[in-house]
C-alpha cells in the first residue's frame, strides 16, 4: 500500500480545561475519500479543526506528506496542500461571489493559476458564474455551499477537509454535493469529511472512523463498518 | 446671518466634517477588522502632526515632501506599537477589555512622551496655500479647499485599496470571518499589522491637513479621538463608509449647531448627537440592525 | 464566586480596619493623613467602578462624571442655597444617581464593550464641557472656591469635632466611615440574590436570561449604586479640598488614574482596588518631584499590568505560591 498522505497519531485536544479528544489517530490515503462519524459533541468536528490548525493540539502528532504539521498555522495549510470547508459554509458574507472564490486563490502559491482554476470550478459549479455579482450571503443554504466548496478548491489541494458538508440542505441538495464530492475525488483530491447519517456516508467513502466521546471507537472500510455490531444496532437500528 | 455666511459656514462643515471623516474611518477600520477600540488613535494623529512640524518646518522640507514621508512615518510607527503590545493580547482571554486599556494606557504614554520631548508649547505649519476662492459671494481659502480635496483624495485612495487590491481583500476577509480568513491563507496577525498601520497613517493624513489651522502640541490628539467616537457612532462602529458620512455629516451639524448657540458649545452638540444615536439608532444611523 | 469568608479572611479585615483606625493615634502627620484621605476617596472611587467594570463586567470609562456631579452638585448647593454639606453630599450622590440612569439606561442595552466605552466617555467630556462652560454658575476653568467645610459637631466623651484644613484628623475618620460604608455596601450586594445574578449573567448572559432574570433592571440598579458612591466620594472630596475644577474634577486623568488603581490591585476582587487605590495614591506623591513622569508612569503602569498580570496585583500572591509549592497533578 502507497504511503499515508495524512496521517494523525494520538492527538489530544483541549477547550480550556474540557478535554475533547483523547489519543486519536487515523489515516488517509492519497485519493481516498475518508468518513469520520459520531454523534454530536463526539469531537468529529475538532479532529478537522485541528489537522487544520484551528483547534490547538496539546499532545500528539499530524503528519502530511511526510511533514509533521501539528503546529502549521492555520494560514499556510493552503500551501502545503491542504484545504478547507469550514462548517455552515462560513462564506465572506458582504463578499460577491466571485470575491469569496477568488479569494480561495489568495495564497501566492495559487494565486498564479488562478485564471484556469477558475474556469475549472465554473465549470463545476455553473451557478457561481451566473451569479457572479450577488452578495454570497444573501443566496441560499445550497448555493452557499457550492460557494464555499467552490472558495476552497481554488488552492488546488491534494487534501480537502469538510467540516459537516450537508448540515441544514435539503436531501436534493445533499446529493447533488454527495456527487460533486466524488468528482473532486476523481480529480485525485483525498477528501476527510464527517457528519452525522452514517448511513450518507458509507455510500461515499472508502474508510469510516467512528468516534464517540472523542475516542474513535471503530473504524475500518465502508463495508466493515456498516456491517459491525456497533453500526448496525446503534445507527442503523437493525 | 445672511444666506452667504449660512453656506459659508455649512461649507466649511463638510471641509471640517472631511477631516472628522479620515479620523472616524481610522477607527473604523482598526475596529471592524479586529475589534479592538483604539483610545491611542488620537496619537497617531498628534505625532502625525509633529512628523510634518518637524520636516516642514524644523528642516524646511517643502509640504508635498514633508507630508507623505511624515505619513508613511506614522504608518511604520503604528505597526511597530501595535506589534509590541495589541498583538499580544488579541485572542487571549479578556483582550477585548485589555485591549481597550492597554491602548488606554499608550495614548497615555504617548502623550506624556512626546510632552517631555518635544515640550509643551504650541507649534504650528505655515499655510500650504495662500488666497481665497471667490463664487458669488461664498469665500473659501485655498487652504480649506486643499483639505477637502486631499481628503477626498485619500478617502478615494483607501477605497481603492479595499476594493481592487490583494491587500483590501485580504483586509475585508478578515475583518468577516478571522477563521475562514486564515483557511484560504490569510495571515490574520499580518493583516492586524498592516490595518493598524494604515488607520495611524489616515491619522497623520489629517494631522497634516489641519496642522496650519490647529496648534499642534502633546494633547491636540485627545479632542480628536473624541470627534472620532462621534463619528463611528453615527457611521456604525466598524464601518469605513459609515465613518465617511458620520464625519460629514458631524461638520455639518457642528456648523450649524455653533451658528445656533455658540462655538463653546461645538463639542457638546457632537456628543448630544452621539448619545441621541444610541438611544435610537445604537447601530448607526447608515447601518443595518446587525 | 462567592465561598464564605474564611476565618483568615475576617481577621485580615478586621486588621486592615483596626490599623486604618489606629494611624491618626499614632501620628498626626498632616501631610500622611491627607495622602490617606486621598487614597481613600480613591478607594470608594475605584471599589465603585470595580462593582461595574469589573463584577458587572460592563466595562465603562466615564465614572468620572459621576464624581463631578457629585462634587459640583453638593458644592453649590450648599454655597447657593447656604444647606450643611451633611445634607447636600447625598443631594449631590443623588444627582449622580440620576446622571448613572440616564446614561446607563441606553448603554445596557448595548452588548457591545466597545460602544459602552466610547458613549460613557462622551458622557463625561459633556459634563466636563458645561461645567467649564457655565462659568456663571460654576466659574468654569478659574475654579469653584469657597466651598463651605464639614459643620463641626460635639461628641460625647471626645469634645467638640471641628472640620477645618489644621487638622485632618476629623476629614480622616469621616473618610473612613464613607469607604468602609461604600465597600460593606458593595460587598452584601454582591453577596444577595442581585450579586449572584450579576456575576451569572456575567459569565453566561444568555444563560441567565433563559433563568427569567430581569437583566436590564439589574444592570440598571448596579450601575445606579455605583454612581452614588461615586457621587458620595466626589462630594466629599469637594467639601474636603474645598476648590473644584472642572478638569480636577471631572478631566479624563482621573478616570485613567482609578482604571489603573482597580487594574493594578485586580479587577472584581473587593480588596484589588482599595490596594490599587493606596499603591497609587502614594506613587502619586512618591513621584511628586517628579511630576513630569507621573502620568508616564500611570500609562506605562496600564499597559504592563494588562500585558503581564492582567488579574492585577493581587493574584499574584497565590501566583507564586503556586508556581513554588510542587505542584502534584502533573
Amino acid at each position: 500500500m502507497s504511503e499515508p498522505l495524512l496521517t494523525v497519531e494520538n492527538l489530544n485536544v483541549l477547550y480550556g480545561d474540557y478535554q475533547v479528544l483523547w489519543d486519536v489517530s487515523m489515516q488517509a490515503r492519497a485519493g481516498e475519500i475518508v468518513a469520520v462519524l459520531g454523534p454530536n459533541g463526539s469531537g468529529k468536528s475538532t479532529v478537522l479543526k485541528a489537522i487544520m490548525g484551528l483547534a490547538p493540539a496539546k499532545s500528539g502528532r499530524i503528519m502530511f506528506e511526510g511533514r509533521d504539521i501539528t503546529r502549521v498555522p492555520t494560514h499556510e495549510m493552503v500551501a502545503l496542500g491542504i484545504s478547507m470547508v469550514l462548517e455552515r459554509r462560513r462564506l465572506f458574507s458582504a463578499m460577491t461571489v466571485r470575491e469569496n472564490v477568488l479569494l480561495g486563490a489568495y495564497h501566492r502559491s495559487a494565486g498564479k493559476e488562478a485564471k484556469s482554476r477558475l474556469e475549472w470550478v465554473e465549470d463545476l459549479f455553473p451557478i457561481l458564474a451566473e451569479r457572479r455579482d450577488q452578495i454570497a450571503g444573501r443566496m441560499s443554504g445550497g448555493e452557499q455551499q457550492m460557494v464555499a466548496i467552490a472558495r476552497s478548491l481554488m488552492s488546488k489541494p491534494r487534501l480537502l477537509l469538510m467540516d459537516e458538508p450537508y448540515l441544514g440542505l435539503s436531501p436534493r441538495i445533499v446529493k447533488q454535493i454527495a456527487g460533486i464530492i466524488q468528482r473532486i475525488n476523481q480529480d485525485g483530491v483525498a477528501v476527510i469529511f464527517n457528519e452525522q447519517n452514517v448511513q450518507l456516508s458509507f455510500g461515499l467513502s472508502n474508510h469510516g472512523y467512528l468516534l464517540e466521546g472523542g475516542r474513535v471507537v471503530l473504524s475500518g472500510t465502508g463495508q466493515e463498518m456498516i456491517g459491525s455490531d456497533v453500526i448496525r444496532r446503534v445507527y442503523l437500528g437493525v | 446671518m445672511t444666506f452667504t455666511i449660512f453656506l459659508e459656514q455649512i461649507i466649511n462643515g463638510l471641509i471640517i466634517g472631511s477631516m472628522y471623516a479620515l479620523i472616524g474611518s481610522g477607527i473604523a477600520l482598526v475596529y471592524g477588522t479586529m475589534r479592538v477600540l483604539n483610545l491611542a488613535h488620537g496619537e497617531f494623529y498628534m505625532l502625525g502632526g509633529y512628523f510634518v512640524f518637524f520636516l516642514a518646518v524644523t528642516y524646511g522640507l517643502p509640504p508635498f515632501l514633508a507630508i507623505p514621508v511624515a505619513v508613511v512615518g506614522t504608518f511604520f510607527l503604528g505597526m511597530l506599537i501595535q506589534r509590541m503590545t495589541i498583538h499580544y493580547l488579541l485572542g487571549k482571554e479578556g483582550w477585548m477589555f485589555s485591549t481597550i486599556a492597554a491602548t488606554l494606557g499608550l495614548s497615555i504614554v504617548l502623550q506624556n512622551a512626546a510632552l517631555l520631548l518635544f515640550g509643551e508649547q504650541f507649534q504650528s505649519v505655515p499655510y500650504y496655500l495662500d488666497g481665497m476662492l471667490e463664487i458669488a459671494g461664498i469665500r473659501i481659502p485655498y487652504q480649506r479647499l486643499l483639505i477637502f480635496v486631499v481628503a477626498l483624495g485619500t478617502i478615494g485612495v483607501m477605497t481603492f485599496v479595499l476594493k481592487k487590491t490583494r491587500l483590501g481583500w485580504a483586509i475585508r476577509a478578515t475583518a468577516q470571518d478571522r477563521d475562514a480568513a486564515a483557511v484560504v491563507g490569510i495571515p490574520a496577525q499580518r493583516i492586524y499589522l498592516i490595518t493598524f498601520g494604515l488607520a495611524a497613517a489616515l491619522g497623520a493624513v489629517a494631522a497634516a491637513m489641519l496642522a496650519p489651522i490647529y496648534a499642534i502640541n502633546p494633547w491636540s490628539g485627545l479632542p480628536i479621538l473624541l470627534k472620532g467616537f462621534v463619528v463611528v457612532i453615527l457611521g456604525g462602529l466598524g464601518s469605513f463608509p459609515g465613518a465617511i458620512a458620520g464625519g460629514l455629516l458631524l461638520g455639518v451639524v457642528e456648523a450649524i449647531g455653533v451658528q445656533l448657540t455658540s462655538s463653546e458649545w461645538r463639542d457638546v452638540i457632537g456628543f448630544a448627537l452621539m448619545i441621541a444615536v444610541i438611544w435610537w439608532r445604537p447601530w448607526g444611523l447608515f447601518g443595518k440592525k446587525a | 464566586m462567592f465561598q464564605p469568608v474564611k476565618p483568615a479572611q475576617w481577621l485580615m479585615v478586621v486588621a486592615a480596619v483596626a490599623a486604618m483606625i489606629a494611624v491618626p493615634l499614632v501620628t498626626r502627620d498632616s501631610y500622611l493623613l491627607h495622602v490617606l484621605i486621598l487614597a481613600m476617596i480613591f478607594g470608594i472611587f475605584a471599589s465603585a467602578w470595580n462593582l461595574v467594570a469589573g463584577f458587572a463586567g460592563l466595562k465603562t470609562f466615564g465614572h468620572h462624571a459621576f464624581f463631578g456631579i457629585g462634587a459640583y452638585v453638593s458644592a453649590l448647593i450648599s454655597i447657593k442655597a447656604g444647606l450643611s454639606p451633611w445634607l447636600t453630599i447625598w443631594i449631590g450622590a443623588l444627582a449622580a444617581t440620576v446622571a448613572g440612569v440616564f446614561i446607563g439606561l441606553p448603554i445596557l442595552r448595548i452588548k457591545s464593550m466597545a460602544h459602552v466605552a466610547i458613549v460613557t466617555l462622551g458622557f463625561a467630556e459633556i459634563v466636563r464641557i458645561v461645567i467649564s462652560n457655565l462659568q456663571s454658575v460654576t466659574r468654569g476653568e478659574l475654579g469653584l472656591w469657597g466651598i463651605r467645610p464639614f459643620e463641626g459637631f460635639d461628641l460625647p466623651g471626645f469634645g467638640t469635632i471641628v472640620f477645618s484644613p489644621a487638622d485632618k484628623v476629623p476629614y480622616y475618620y469621616l473618610a473612613l466611615v464613607l469607604l468602609l460604608l461604600s465597600v460593606a455596601a458593595i460587598a452584601l450586594l454582591m453577596r444577595s440574590r442581585i450579586g449572584l445574578s450579576i456575576i451569572a449573567m456575567r459569565d453566561a448572559e444568555d444563560a441567565a436570561e433563559s433563568l427569567g432574570v430581569n437583566l436590564t433592571r439589574k444592570k440598571l440598579q448596579v450601575f445606579a449604586i455605583s454612581a452614588f458612591l461615586v457621587g458620595i466620594a466626589g462630594a466629599f472630596y469637594a467639601h474636603y479640598i474645598s476648590i473644584l475644577t472642572p478638569n480636577a474634577a471631572v478631566g479624563a486623568d482621573l478616570m485613567i488614574l482609578v482604571i489603573a488603581m482597580a487594574l493594578v490591585g485586580g479587577l472584581s476582587t473587593f480588596a484589588g482596588p482599595l490596594v490599587g487605590a493606596l499603591i497609587l495614591t502614594g506613587l502619586v506623591e512618591l513621584l511628586r518631584d517628579l511630576d513630569q513622569f507621573r502620568l508616564l508612569v500611570y500609562g506605562a503602569m496600564i499597559i504592563l499590568i494588562v500585558m503581564f498580570l492582567p488579574k492585577g496585583l493581587m493574584t499574584l500572591g497565590p501566583m507564586l505560591k503556586r508556581r513554588f509549592t510542587p505542584s502534584s497533578s502533573s
